[in-house]
């Protein structure tokens, strides 16, 4: 069982350097930010003052599901950001360290070493992420109005597909870059030229992993599931899969210089 | 301030609080810091949910 080992290690390991415990607080925090300051705007701006008199407030509150929306939004933009940052280092900091040598110098399978860091911190921000949208969904039940925690459970897992698809793009440069900092910057490049490319093409790439959000939207207003959420949830699995086998050949490939 | 508004709000404060002091705790334990402690320890008061954030993605040296 070499690869529990591995992955019992950097559970540990993310538990020492108390990413457990700070990695769920701001995804939390993020997540029912949005909902609080949406409720509270009108409330803001009047104790602000600044207003002309007779000046009428009138902010339309948003509905349950565009509010959790907003969540989601926050986890896309910050949460992504950091899931970057955390994962920059998983492999291209070892491998600068040589702490890579030595665990490779064991007959270690190069599989089981990426697969089992890969799980480790998907669990991590897996469980960051449903703790934050659970969250979200409980301050939008109380301010805004119902919403059902089932529908809202399943659509954090299609999101957690499109987690994974970037957690495998950090992991695929991380066996690329020796420098953390280049791993961070072409990961978020690529996030972004996929974003992009998605946006140009959006009639036509109805199956894009970065559509995922987008269908997770339609789903919360309409409670109808799409065929298209599942195509894009299946190719998003599909891409990460195909990028941690190509980041065990990198590996392999380094071994044989 | 009503006092729905102050139960809706504590758990935000709660929370906060915690991410602070973790990073203040986990700062003074810590033998390997980038930088000044006192510099981070500045960052992590007073800089609200970033500054613990930046602390622990890069005041940290493994």
């Amino acid at each position: 069982m070499q690869w529990m080992v591995i992955f019992k290690k950097e559970l540990l390991e993310n538990w020492r350097n108390f990413k457990w415990v700070w990695v769920p607080i701001v995804f939390i925090i993020f997540a029912i930010m949005d909902p609080i300051t949406t409720y509270y705007l009108p409330r803001i701006m009047e104790s602000v003052g600044g207003m002309p008199d007779g000046a009428v407030i009138d902010i339309p509150m948003p509905s349950p599901p565009e509010a959790l929306m907003m969540s989601y939004g926050e986890i896309g933009l910050i949460g992504v950001l950091i899931i970057v940052v955390i994962s920059m280092g998983l492999i291209s900091s070892e491998i600068k360290s040589g702490v890579y040598e030595l665990i490779l110098s064991k007959p270690v399978h190069y599989s089981n070493y990426i697969t089992a860091k890969f799980a480790s911190m998907f669990l991590l921000v897996s469980i960051s992420i449903v703790l934050g949208v659970v969250a979200a969904w409980y301050y939008v039940n109380v301010l805004f109005g119902d919403l059902g925690l089932v529908e809202t459970l399943v659509s954090v897992l299609f999101y957690l597909a499109y987690i994974l698809l970037l957690l495998a793009i950090v992991m695929f440069f991380n066996t690329i870059f020796k420098s953390q900092g280049l791993v961070a910057f072409v990961s978020i490049f690529v996030i972004i030229v996929l974003n992009v490319v998605t946006n140009i093409y959006k009639h036509m790439a109805t199956w894009s992993p970065m559509l995922i959000s987008d269908y997770i939207g339609a789903y919360l207003f309409s409670g109808q599931m799409e065929t298209e959420i599942w195509w894009s949830t299946l190719i998003a699995i599909g891409l990460a899969v195909v990028l941690l086998i190509a980041a065990i050949g990198t590996l392999k490939n380094k071994a044989m210089e | 301030m009503d006092s729905t508004m102050l139960q809706l709000l504590i758990p935000v404060v709660i929370l906060q609080l915690v991410l602070a002091i973790v990073a203040l705790v986990n700062l003074i334990k810590s033998d390997s810091v980038n930088g000044p402690k006192w510099v981070w320890a500045l960052i992590i008061l007073l800089i609200n949910v970033i500054g613990p954030i930046i602390y622990f993605i890069f005041g940290r040296r493994n």
